[in-house]
């Protein structure tokens, strides 16, 4: 996760995916007008992140797919004439055909609405689980990096943990009892992944606890509640923005991984992962019920890292240090 | 007191210091039992975390309950396996045992002895891990010096690229999508299955090339999440060391490009790296529970999964003590290459 591709004026070029089509394409020339008017014009944080994300055409095309797919998602279900738990005995097992684009499954219940419900309960987790994990993470790293002491020792000892017993590990276990609802998996994982954030943040704050403005606000008389929240985390945003956009990728396929071992969600409640689990032993005569749901799975994440990455060109310029 | 953690040279146990005297193998050892004596509590806490979580999580008697037995044959399990004593008292039954030697009977599995079955199993995945992790490491560093002196050069972009879609791409897809390529498509195609997708089957009886067929899904499956990620780590290792100021010194004392590159550059830039191969390479002997699922691979993750689906108390822990000594072990190895790699770094 350290390092990140090229700066965006690549994207342009190599990636058949330009910003042209999504009415965002300015020519090089105007980036430079743009930057010159910069200089004597002061621009708002939000502006000036919102200049530098947009350049990054790959991460712009990202987003909009993601808000496509989610709208796809949310609606999908409603539109369709079937209930995603709906079974019809006269169309067990089919392949796509006009009825039912995507297929049926063994129950005779339509694959494209269970296909969408899935991908809406897996994005729902998985923004679930980032929201959580970033709030969790985010709380302890900034006790345990501004306080030091006995916290921070705890916490180095609970990552070490976590390597030596792997996540999954514990995830399988717990999972095959409390992994079986959306919300059950998604705070399972996020109670799992926490650590890592936590020790991004951590990091920031004691880089951030040693500079002059926070002496100026000591000197002021912030208590430490304050100094913390008020000073010291608005500078943070940007990794932590960055770090839960990636978040949700994994969220999605760590839920979908177990899914796939017939730990997580059952049916049935659709997810992409458990839909590729009841499928995968048909995979030899029909492999659209497998690949449709793992494109999704595919595209999600794809997206999702293209944003984180686009992100931290924009909120976090320093980052790159190359 | 750190243990483990370092992702970085230098930090945590290890201590950078410019003077003492080489071939002094004394600091050394201590250093090592020092680092394996600290790590004891954790191996404590972690594996009564696993032992607890299992004994929550579910029912040993459900399977018996279906099975319509009387209240002797019940009487008779909870007696076999403790289960009228609290959980601590069972994880110290364990614990006593397990110390010396003794894992215990795995029940699902026949009451085989659990130290076999995981050390039968364990060579089974080694079949796969080893040569997966050989590959890795060979391809990673191979894109990522490249990518990071080539800079923006269209290579590097393919690299880019490369390692996006494998961080985005699920094992479990992708071992199913080369399942579907070569098991099926491959076979409508040209009529021939160039690879085995099911399975170790054909490897006792048959010659070299079938082992080969049957192993090259499952390397392949491991290979490419694990060296996108890499890759990327080792471009960014690469591209810091490079634009350092004593690389600079060395081209323009008109050194070959390639020494500078390769002695001067990689050496250094492999440091982080060994740190993630430790990580990874103790993972990948640990089993890959995704990818022998796929490929119906009787190595350690399926051993794993078992033990976790049957209740199998003595099994899971088994295969949980055995990645945790994995881990640790790898940690110390990659700790002691730092010293091999960066002659500063004393253990003292």
């Amino acid at each position: 996760m350290s390092e990140t591709p090229p700066p965006a004026r690549s994207s342009s070029t190599d990636v058949p995916v330009s910003g042209g089509a999504l009415g965002n394409e300015v020519p090089e020339e105007a980036h430079l007008l743009d930057e010159l008017e910069g200089i004597g014009a002061s621009r708002s944080f939000g502006r000036q992140t919102w200049d530098r994300f947009r350049r990054h055409h790959l991460a712009v095309a990202a987003a909009v797919l993601l808000v496509l797919l989610t709208i796809a998602f949310i609606l999908g279900p409603i539109l369709s004439p079937y209930g995603f738990a709906d079974q019809d005995f006269t169309a067990l097992n089919q392949g796509p055909n006009v009825a039912h684009p995507f297929g049926t499954d063994t129950i005779g219940r339509d694959i494209l609405v269970r296909t969408f419900q899935g991908g809406r309960f897996s994005l729902r987790i998985a923004l679930f689980v980032s929201l959580l994990t970033t709030a969790i993470g985010t709380l302890v790293g900034a006790v345990s990096g501004y306080f030091g002491g006995l916290l921070d020792t705890l916490l180095n000892q609970v990552i070490n943990l976590f390597l030596i017993v792997p996540t999954l590990v514990i995830l399988l276990v717990v999972g095959v009892r409390y992994g079986a609802t959306p919300n059950g998996i998604a705070l399972m994982l996020a109670l799992l992944l926490w650590p890592a954030i936590a020790r991004i943040v951590r990091g920031l704050f004691l880089q951030y606890k040693e500079q002059e403005f926070v002496l100026a606000a000591k000197a002021a008389g912030a208590r430490a509640p304050r100094i913390m929240f008020r000073h010291i985390l608005p500078n943070t945003f940007g990794p932590i923005v960055v770090n839960a956009t990636l978040l949700v990728g994994v969220a999605i396929i760590l839920e979908s991984t177990l899914s796939f071992l017939s730990v997580g969600v059952q049916d049935p409640t659709p997810t992409l992962g458990n839909l590729i689990e009841k499928a995968k032993g048909q995979i030899d005569t029909k492999p659209s019920a497998v690949l449709i749901p793992g494109g999704f799975i595919v595209a999600i994440t794809l997206c999702v890292n293209f944003l984180g990455d686009g992100l931290r060109d924009a909120l976090d310029p320093t980052a790159r240090k190359s | 007191m750190r243990l483990l953690t370092s992702t970085r040279p230098g930090r945590g146990a290890l201590i950078v210091s410019p003077s003492g005297a080489d071939g002094e193998w004394a600091p050394l050892f201590a250093y090592v039992a020092r680092r394996v004596l600290t790590t004891i509590p954790l191996l404590l806490i972690g594996t009564f975390l696993v032992f607890w979580l299992t004994a929550i999580s579910g029912d040993p008697l459900a399977r018996l309950a279906q099975l319509d037995v009387d209240q002797a044959a019940y009487d008779r399990i909870i007696e076999l396996y403790s289960l009228d004593e609290p959980i601590p008292q069972r994880y110290g039954n364990w614990l006593v045992d397990a110390v010396q030697g003794d894992m215990g009977p795995s029940p699902s599995q026949g009451n085989q002895q659990t130290f076999d079955l995981v050390w039968q199993r364990a060579k089974n995945t080694a079949r796969l891990a080893v040569p997966a992790f050989i590959f890795i490491a060979i391809t990673a560093v191979t894109l990522g010096v490249y990518s990071a002196v080539n800079q923006y050069s269209k290579l590097d972009y393919a690299v880019t690229g490369f390692s996006f879609l494998g961080i985005s791409l699920p094992t479990f897809v992708f071992g199913l999508l080369l399942q579907v390529v070569f098991g099926i498509w491959f076979f409508d195609w040209f009529g021939v299955r160039p690879f085995f997708t099911q399975g170790m089957r054909t490897v006792a009886s048959d010659g070299w090339l079938d082992m080969i067929r049957a192993h090259v899904l499952p390397i392949i499956t491991l290979w490419l999440v694990i060296t996108a990620a890499e890759s990327r780590f080792q471009r960014a290792a690469m591209l810091e060391v490079i634009n350092s100021d004593y690389i600079r010194t060395a081209r323009a004392k008109g050194l070959p490009r390639r020494t500078v590159i390769l002695k001067h550059g990689l050496r250094n830039a492999l440091i982080p790296l060994v740190t993630i191969w430790a990580i990874d390479f103790a993972l990948l002997l640990g089993g890959a529970v995704v990818t022998e699922t796929i490929f119906a691979w009787p190595g350690l993750g399926r051993l794993l999964l078992d033990g976790i689906f049957q209740q199998d108390l003595n099994l899971t822990m088994g295969v949980v003590v055995f990645i945790a000594a994995l881990v640790v072990f790898f940690n110390l190895v990659a700790d002691l290459l730092y010293g091999v790699l960066d002659p500063r770094i004393r253990y003292e």
